[in-house]
């Protein structure tokens, strides 16, 4: 179980250029030098469960993911999975975390098989484990095609397999998503929701970061909206649908975030 | 915490080997660069010093009738032609235009009996020509055939007289220095030149590519959510770039090495005699002084790389570090410059310094240990650095 309390992350922001011009509007999140991007967060998502974390492009959700997975430290407040703390444990938290970014890379240079390895190495797993891990991860992604294939040789689709199975391949209890889909066709995005499923199906705790409302309609239990670094919301689809007061999910998620059209006039 | 260290670095080798841009830096370059530059810079000074010496002379002798010797001398002497004589004004114009090569204006004494003056016209600007210098040489002849017959005139007739007269005190020049010493200081001198940076542009491009080029593929955040520890993740980063490095300073020592073992023998002479005194103990010193300085640049460039956002980024910061290799060993040329107590204590200055001594065979042992002990110090704090730099997040996720 993931448990949230009161998550805060500020970054100091840089002097600003002298004789530069002062920006006609000031981010809400930007306090003289500091910029607080995620504020006073609390939620929980629990074992078996898919929380779909939501906001629009800057509301946070990077940072929370990052502060989550241990890569950023929290300014205030920590987060716990399965009782174990990320800011006291951290070393621990990795061990049981598996986490997929759409921004993180494959080592080009390595094959398939050599960067699987490679990560089962660093998360203390003996050579035999790994073999039976691979070969598992191997049949479900089916990557047993590409598997001595040279990362920097392989399609978008089987590169973001590879991720997965880099990211699965010390059997994580908790796995974070961001974006997991994005950039991918259909039908790798389908292979991608069905492990997603499959992986509650396991027991794990998982989150996933998406902007594809039809995504967290299919598979997620319940959702956390954030947006400019505040928690909007925390509960089931349902509840979200009834405190946006829409049916359809992106227009409460609008409503949500109170979403103003800007920028595109009616006569367009 | 070893385990960790070799989990790292045998993958990150394993990625360095496989990139053509580090092995040509780490192997091919340093391998075959000093022996195709050597080769290249001495072939040709051999050709232009041999077309020096024996390319024909075109000259003009004007007042030829003041001194009748010089112009029989210079019509006898090979390689030199005459050629039909012109007006002294022209003759600058001639020179430099390429039709003359050598003009001679014999001026007539004020008194009959006086001091002759010859002037000399050629192309000064030149390094390579050797006009000048033919051209004295049967000059001095004719002089000294004059000068004896002066002195016969004056009634001084043997040979032993004449020299007691023209030259009543000579100095022997017994110099206490070897010929290994006075030569050492200045192949000593050079040799840093190529050894130390090559040690930094060995550790280059695997640097950049291990921090800042895993920041911008973005495989660094996913080793950052390993449960290794971070000191464990620069040791084994830090551990391929020094390797690297020393592979391409090795490289380059081998490489000068085979040229050297070729060529000696047709070099002759007391460099042949230097290089061949070089021993395998003089080598592996002069390459125990490159490890704790191939550290301490691998160090400093891992910290910048880790810093830097992106590969160019990383790349305009390690550029000016050049400035900061070289200078230092420009230090150790200077004059007055000897590997002391307080030398010993400055990064790489006090590295050039000890080749420079190991090579003139002068070499005072304590200084290399006091050398390899600050070096290694400074090696071990840099390295700390990158490590503290490492556990950064602010550094890691600059934005």
């Amino acid at each position: 179980m993931l448990e949230v309390r009161n998550l805060s992350k500020s970054f100091r922001l840089p002097k600003p250029k002298r004789g530069a011009p002062k920006p006609a509007s000031v981010d809400p999140r930007e306090d003289g030098r500091w910029f607080h991007a995620v504020r006073d967060v609390s939620f929980q998502a629990e074992d078996g469960k898919i929380l779909g974390l939501l906001g629009p492009n800057g509301a946070g959700k990077t940072t929370l993911l990052r502060v989550l997975s241990t890569a950023l430290t929290p300014t205030e407040g920590t987060a716990s999975f399965g009782g174990v703390d990320i800011v006291r444990e951290p070393k621990e938290v990795r061990r049981r975390l598996g986490f997929l970014s759409g921004n993180t890379g494959l080592y080009g240079r390595l094959d398939v098989d050599e960067m699987l390895r490679y990560f089962a190495r660093l998360h203390g797993m003996t050579a035999a484990d790994a073999d039976r891990r691979i070969a598992t991860l191997s049949e479900t992604l089916d990557l047993g095609t590409f598997l001595t294939r040279r990362c920097d040789a392989l399609s978008a689709g089987m590169k973001q397999r590879v991720s997965i199975a880099r990211t699965l391949v010390h059997d994580p209890d908790i796995i974070i998503f961001d974006e997991p889909t994005t950039g991918l066709d259909v039908a790798a995005a389908e292979a991608i929701l069905r492990l997603i499923e499959r992986c509650r199906e396991q027991g794990k705790t998982v989150v996933v970061s998406t902007h594809h409302m039809n995504e967290v309609e299919r598979v997620c239990d319940a959702v956390v909206v954030i947006h400019q670094g505040r928690l909007r919301f925390s509960g089931s689809i349902a509840q979200m649908r009834e405190e946006g007061g829409h049916q359809a999910l992106d227009q409460a998620f609008l409503k949500l975030v109170d979403y103003k059209a800007t920028g595109v006039s009616d006569a367009a | 915490m070893l385990r960790d260290i070799g989990v790292v670095y045998r993958k990150e080798m394993l990625e360095v080997v496989r990139d053509r841009k580090t092995l040509v830096f780490m192997i091919v370059l340093p391998l075959l660069l000093m022996p195709v530059l050597m080769q290249l810079v001495t072939d040709y000074m051999r050709k232009t010093e041999q077309k020096a010496q024996t390319e024909t002379i075109a000259y003009v002798l004007v007042g030829a009738e003041q001194l009748p010797a010089l112009g029989e001398a210079f019509a006898q002497a090979p390689g030199f032609e005459a050629k039909r004589a012109t007006d002294v004004s022209a003759l600058a114009e001639a020179i430099e235009a390429e039709e003359l090569d050598l003009g001679l204006v014999v001026v007539p004494p004020p008194e009959p009996g006086g001091q002759l003056e010859i002037e000399m016209h050629y192309d000064n600007a030149s390094t390579t020509s050797k006009v000048k210098a033919r051209a004295m040489a049967v000059i001095e002849e004719v002089e000294a055939s004059v000068r004896r017959q002066r002195l016969g005139e004056v009634g001084i007739d043997e040979p032993e007289t004449q020299a007691a007269v023209l030259e009543p005190m000579v100095v022997v020049e017994r110099g206490t220095a070897s010929s290994r010493e006075r030569i050492g200081e200045l192949f000593g001198g050079i040799l840093p030149y190529f050894l130390i940076p090559f040690c930094f542009l060995g550790a280059l491009y695997p640097a950049i590519d291990l921090g800042a080029g895993e920041k911008e593929r973005g495989t660094l955040e996913t080793l950052l959510l390993s449960p290794l520890p971070r000191s464990s993740m620069v040791l084994g980063k830090f551990l391929v770039i020094f390797t690297t490095g020393v592979v391409a300073a090795t490289l380059v020592v081998a490489g000068l090495g085979t040229w050297l073992a070729f060529k000696s023998s047709d070099m002759g002479g007391v460099f042949g005699e230097i290089v061949s005194a070089i021993g395998p103990l003089d080598l592996t010193l002069i390459a125990m002084m490159l490890l704790p300085t191939t550290a301490m640049m691998s160090a400093l460039l891992l910290s910048i790389s880790i810093y830097a956002k992106s590969f160019k980024e990383a790349q305009s910061y390690a550029t000016p570090l050049n400035l900061l290799i070289v200078l230092p060993v420009m230090f150790a040329m200077l004059p007055g410059v000897e590997l002391d107590w307080t030398w010993a204590m400055v990064p790489v200055t006090n590295v050039a310094l000890a080749i420079k001594e190991l090579v003139k065979g002068t070499v005072d042992y304590q200084m290399l240990s006091v050398i390899l002990v600050s070096s290694t110090a400074v090696a071990a704090a840099l390295l700390w650095a990158a490590i503290r730099w490492f556990n950064q997040e602010a550094v890691l996720f600059r934005q």
